[in-house]
């Protein structure tokens, strides 16, 4: 597992190409966040973590069950 | 392109420059179980209501503070147990259809800003009739690359404790207690002017009470170890005007569990003003190691099994449609979303299909503001 994410880093690392900060307006859109409706993400996180095995994101958890 | 969007670092925190707050008002609907699965209880499965609340601001130059509030009302019955006869489906017994409860989240966070690096504390309290939980969580960014890559390391540690209801009526245990410790580490890179890729890896330690306190027989492990990779990418595609969502999740635990999640998004813009977001998420997992297919009374209740079908095998689909229309300093949003689950979708499922698998419909308003 731990190889995967390093493979993945070095993918980031040699895909990278050089965008100065007057070409990042794309990437500054609402639409290209990562979580671009922090309500929805966290709703849709309870939801899942409720009702499947799995949990575990890129973002620390929060708290409580809310399970059936 | 405008001077906000200039200033951005991309995808490492950046202090807010307004007050920004949000509501969203959700309701959750299981469909009901099919009464030929029923033994006995209810076949009434659950419906929640959820009323969502976050508000951020900027304190000062370098700091801000948040809120997120949610308040959940349920109602519906859930499964006891399940029992398998040679030769013949399994059925479930259910609770009673009076099960009301609600829940509360309150969490308040701070972040303190640097020219490179980023550091944000917060606490969350969780309280129902009988679980409640407390959480601590902290969180630092460092960008390197002229901003272009970003090192986030999340720590967190959560108490929880639980009091059943009804412990003596039906020998539930009365009280229990459970940690939670977790650790996190991404790496977000952006990898030209329209793309983004952040991939990271989880490990969350269980300690304590983790079985169902309401299921007639579930009898699990003490420690839990999760570990999860995620992979999400962002990429905008201009001549259509729309942006493309992936992600991707493989999961691992010591019940023996692995899972697999994808999800992808198409954020297209209609208008200006108005964004259509079509989705769609695939889920797999294989059963739990103790995961039986129904109760076993005849095991010690000193060996693991559960029939819960949250650790059976199989596969989920959900279907998603949001629409968004936005103006400079607010947005209005609604979004549905279909889930099926199967063991026939799955890609290691169980020998024969759990009858408790869900379906359900999700369907939300949202409202978001800038001040």
């Amino acid at each position: 597992m731990n190889k995967l994410l390093v493979i993945s880093v070095v993918f980031c690392l040699s895909g990278c190409q050089a965008v100065e900060p007057w070409q990042r307006g794309l990437l500054a859109r609402p639409e290209m966040q990562l979580e671009p409706d922090r309500l929805q993400a966290k709703l849709n996180s309870q939801v899942y973590f409720s009702n499947e095995a799995s949990s575990g994101s890129n973002d620390v958890a929060g708290a409580g069950c809310g399970c059936n | 392109m405008s001077s906000a969007a200039l200033a951005l670092p991309a995808f490492s925190a950046a202090p807010p420059d307004q007050i920004q707050f949000g509501l969203k008002t959700t309701a959750y609907r299981e469909s009901d179980q099919d009464s030929g699965t029923v033994l006995a209880g209810s076949d009434q499965r659950y419906d929640i209501n959820v009323n969502q609340f976050y508000l951020i601001t900027p304190v000062g130059r370098n700091w801000s503070f948040a809120v997120d509030l949610s308040h959940e009302s349920m109602s519906g019955a859930s499964p006891w147990g399940t029992l398998a006869a040679v030769g013949a489906d399994s059925q479930l017994v259910m609770s009673g259809a009076t099960i009301e409860e609600a829940r509360n989240e309150l969490s308040l966070g701070a972040t303190r800003y640097f020219e490179r690096s980023s550091f944000a504390v917060s606490l969350t309290r969780s309280k129902e009739n009988d679980y409640e939980a407390d959480a601590l969580a902290v969180n630092a960014e460092w960008d390197f690359n002229d901003k272009l890559s970003t090192l986030a390391l999340g720590l967190s540690y959560s108490s929880d404790e639980l009091e059943p209801t009804d412990a003596l009526m039906f020998g539930r245990v009365s009280s229990e207690t459970k940690q939670s410790r977790s650790l996190s580490l991404g790496w977000t890179q952006v990898l030209s002017r329209s793309s983004v890729l952040q991939s990271g890896f989880s490990i969350t330690d269980h300690r304590g009470y983790l079985s169902d306190p309401y299921k007639l027989r579930d009898i699990r492990p003490d420690q839990r170890l999760e570990t999860a990779i995620n992979v999400r990418y962002r990429h905008f595609i201009e001549p259509v005007n729309s942006s493309l969502h992936l992600d991707y999740r493989f999961y691992r635990d010591d019940f023996g569990i692995r899972s697999h999640t994808l999800r992808g998004a198409w954020y297209q813009n209609l208008t200006s003003q108005f964004q259509l977001i079509p989705s769609m998420r695939y889920y797999s997992q294989n059963q739990a190691d103790f995961y039986v297919a129904g109760d076993n009374y005849g095991l010690a209740d000193t060996v693991f099994q559960s029939s819960d079908y949250r650790l059976s095998g199989f596969g989920a689909l959900t279907f998603g449609l949001q629409g968004r229309f936005s103006r400079r300093d607010w947005s209005v949003s609604v979004n549905f979303e279909r889930y099926l689950s199967s063991a026939s979708y799955g890609l290691d499922a169980s020998a024969s299909e759990h009858p408790g698998l869900l379906q359900f419909n999700l369907l939300s308003l949202g409202f978001d503001i800038k001040l």
